[in-house]
């Protein structure tokens, strides 16, 4: 009766194993983190090789029961004939060395959509399918997509950036693709990134990608410090007008939007509570240099300013001194008291490449706050939403039947 | 204002001031007495700030201008032997070759890898012999491997059983490898900008000697505009998740060592952790063999046994 958000594949018994196989993209999207971007550095066959190699080689070192083998760029498609050399080669070793992984894998990619129809992808995807994630990112309505979403020019790469009137939106490009997507992805759900000016379009998005049929909305807002004077009282008033749409529309029956979340918004226990948010560290990420990081939020293309904390390299292997720090970090000893004693704590996100970016010092024990006022406004829109719904299941009696289902449902994990 | 945890104001008098820790053993720089004027700048700081102070002496003698200055002020010296004197703790920067004729009853400071011990032996022996306390500073702790770890263990063996004999003969010398730990219920670390502060010749505050060494632009304010250490709770105690867990309490945690090896200033290296833990376990050893012997020490606290050597592998015992 009410949509849970789906679980992660094997969420927390894996290993995500990142490939940057790219760092070149179609588009250049005004919110990307990404701001190394470049035509440059393609991975070549030979770094994929050795990194694969040197994976497989140790199997002792990577228990986890399962594997996400992750392709990202810029946009991973766009070097699709290597992902599909790399994952033949990963399907056809896992299987010689009769690795624990072997049928214990996932193939996993964030794509912007634009080559998803092409022949070679689809190709792919026919012969993968049954080990496939594949997410098209789509930002909602096309005045929402195309206000971040644009196509790179060729002057912007000389940093000459096009006027406003100038811009090539992307939406058509991408919503082409979705109902193929669905297609073949029923369950797919799309992510969908907010910034500053798209604050006043989010409840229009919401509304629309369910429209075009996707049922579970992941939407976060970007955790870079981009937020203007009076940011939070819109994004409450979207979320609220967005939680009456669902709610008035019984949306809620078989979608999914993760702004609403029971659990969130609650104080946090020091002890009980103390875990960290993110998987860096944990998770192993390459890119086309046969450079290791903690996740790729630790490369160099995404770091405004701080240098790669790299971990070691497809030649050298991985220096775990350079991990350490990932190993033991926890809630408490990077938040600040303010953080700690705050009373709305639970659900409040962080990215770990961005709290060592935005760090005063080369640290990733730093905790960057720059989303604290949208996160509480986002809690009172959640509590207005989980009122409202609340009373509106009683009132048709239905709360005992809610009451059943409920799961707790956790937050994603980046 | 600093907080009041800080408690001591190293001043470096000379661009290559005799290195007494981790850092690089020579200064790379050019020799370079500290400015008069930012000396008492540096003591008049510390007088406010309520900080005892340390002067850190280069291999050359000093203007007199320069002692009247430090003598205006209570104080602790760190002097190269050659420099030797009217010093509190002596810097032996070749004690493997020279003569030590300087040492009788000093405190004294020896850089020594884990091969120089072993080939050294007769010579620490010697030093100990007239030293009322020798630090060794172990230099080559970033490259140690665990093939190394019997090694060490033997070498501290060796040295224990020297300790038996000083302490049968009624002399309590102290070896900071292994009598450190015997005194000791809470960590006693280096506490590099937590409880200390480093002042360079170029006016300059540091989070030690080594950082300044390093690279000078790793300053952490300036005599003239105040001490400005940005995530300070990152050098204390309660914020180094590894650390806090641990009881290896004579561990110098060494954070310039900790930026290089982890990155993280609050993460110990794992070479750090075992090398300190091979000491803590010796320090336990010498006390069993103290009380077989029948010998007593006061203030000496039981060590407990334990089965790791890098706390990070009793990760899970934590929660």
């Amino acid at each position: 009766m009410i949509k849970e958000r789906q679980n992660e594949w094997h969420a927390g018994m894996s290993k995500n194993i990142t490939f940057i196989v790219t760092k070149d993209c179609q588009l250049a999207c005004k919110y990307c983190y990404l701001v190394g971007k470049n035509t440059k550095e393609r991975m070549s066959w030979e770094v994929a090789k050795q990194a694969i190699d040197y994976i497989l080689d140790r199997e002792e070192e990577f228990l986890e029961e399962s594997v996400i083998w992750d392709f990202i760029g810029g946009e991973p498609f766009l070097e699709i004939d290597l992902i599909d050399r790399i994952c033949d080669y990963l399907k056809t070793e896992m299987y010689r060395r009769n690795h624990h992984w072997f049928n214990s894998y996932r193939f996993s990619f964030s794509t912007n959509g634009i080559n998803y129809h092409t022949e070679k992808v689809q190709r792919f995807i026919e012969k993968n399918r049954n080990h496939l994630s594949i997410g098209i990112t789509i930002d909602g309505t096309q005045r929402k997509h195309d206000l971040n979403r644009i196509w790179k020019t060729p002057e912007m790469e000389q940093g000459i950036m096009p006027k406003p009137e100038d811009e090539r939106g992307s939406y058509k490009d991408v919503v082409r693709n979705i109902p193929l997507w669905l297609e073949q992805f029923p369950g797919a759900s799309t992510k969908v990134t907010i910034s500053s000016p798209d604050i006043p379009f989010i409840k229009e998005s919401v509304l629309h990608l369910y429209s075009l049929g996707i049922k579970e909305v992941n939407i976060n807002c970007v955790f870079e410090d981009v937020w203007k004077e009076g940011d939070d009282v819109l994004f409450e008033d979207q979320l609220t007008e967005l939680a009456d749409a669902i709610i008035d529309g019984r949306l809620y029956e078989d979608h999914a939007c993760s702004f609403f979340q029971e659990h969130i918004g609650k104080p946090m226990d020091r002890e009980r509570d103390n875990q960290n948010w993110c998987g860096a560290g944990m998770m192993l990420a390459v890119d086309a240099a046969g450079m290791f990081y903690p996740c790729t939020r630790f490369a160099q293309y995404s770091l405004r300013s701080k240098p790669a904390w790299i971990i070691g390299n497809i030649h050298d292997g991985i220096d775990k001194n350079k991990l350490r720090p990932f190993l033991t970090l926890d809630r408490c000893t990077q938040s600040t008291e303010e953080c700690l004693n705050c009373e709305v704590a639970s659900g409040c996100a962080w990215c770990q490449g961005e709290n060592f970016d935005a760090a005063d010092t080369h640290t990733v024990y730093q905790r960057a706050t720059a989303i604290c006022k949208m996160h509480k406004a986002r809690v009172r829109a959640n509590n207005y939403y989980w009122n409202k719904l609340f009373r509106k299941l009683e009132l048709e009696g239905q709360q005992e039947e809610f009451e059943r289902q409920k799961q707790k449902v956790r937050e994603p994990k980046c | 204002m600093l907080k009041t945890m800080l408690q001591y104001l190293i001043i470096l008098l000379d661009e290559a001031s005799v290195a007494y820790c981790h850092a690089p053993s020579k200064s790379p720089m050019r020799e370079g007495l500290i400015p008069l004027e930012t000396l008492r700048k540096g003591i008049v700081f510390a007088m406010k700030e309520n900080l005892n102070i340390q002067f850190v002496y280069p291999e050359r003698a000093l203007p007199a201008e320069y002692e009247e200055v430090i003598e205006s002020i209570d104080h602790t010296k760190i002097k190269p032997e050659s420099q030797g004197g009217e010093a509190d703790v002596i810097v032996l920067t070749d004690w493997n070759n020279g003569a030590t004729d300087v040492v009788d009853g000093e405190t004294c400071i020896i850089h020594a890898s884990r091969t120089d011990l072993q080939v050294h032996l007769a010579k620490i022996q010697e030093l100990l012999d007239k030293v009322v306390r020798l630090n060794n500073v172990l230099t080559d702790i970033e490259t140690f491997k665990d093939e190394d770890i019997d090694g060490y263990r033997q070498v501290l063996d060796v040295l224990s059983g020297y300790l038996i004999e000083q302490f049968k003969a009624g002399r309590m010398v102290q070896l900071n490898l292994l009598t450190d730990r015997l005194f000791l219920t809470e960590m006693n670390n280096c506490g590099a900008g937590d409880t200390n502060v480093t002042l360079a010749p170029n006016g300059c505050f540091y989070l030690c000697p080594a950082f300044y060494y390093e690279d000078p632009k790793q300053n952490v304010g300036d005599i003239t505009t105040g001490l400005l250490i940005k995530n300070r709770q990152l050098l204390r105690l309660d914020h180094a998740p590894i650390c806090r867990h641990c009881d290896a309490y004579q561990c110098k945690r060494c954070i310039w060592m900790n930026s290089h090896m982890t990155l993280d200033v609050n993460t110990p290296s794992h070479q750090q952790c075992v090398v300190a833990h091979v000491e803590r376990n010796a320090s336990r050893a010498l006390l069993q063999k103290m009380e077989a012997e029948g010998i007593q020490i006061s203030n000496t606290h039981p060590i407990s046994e334990i089965n790791y050597l890098d706390p990070i592998n009793n990760y899970k015992q934590w929660k």
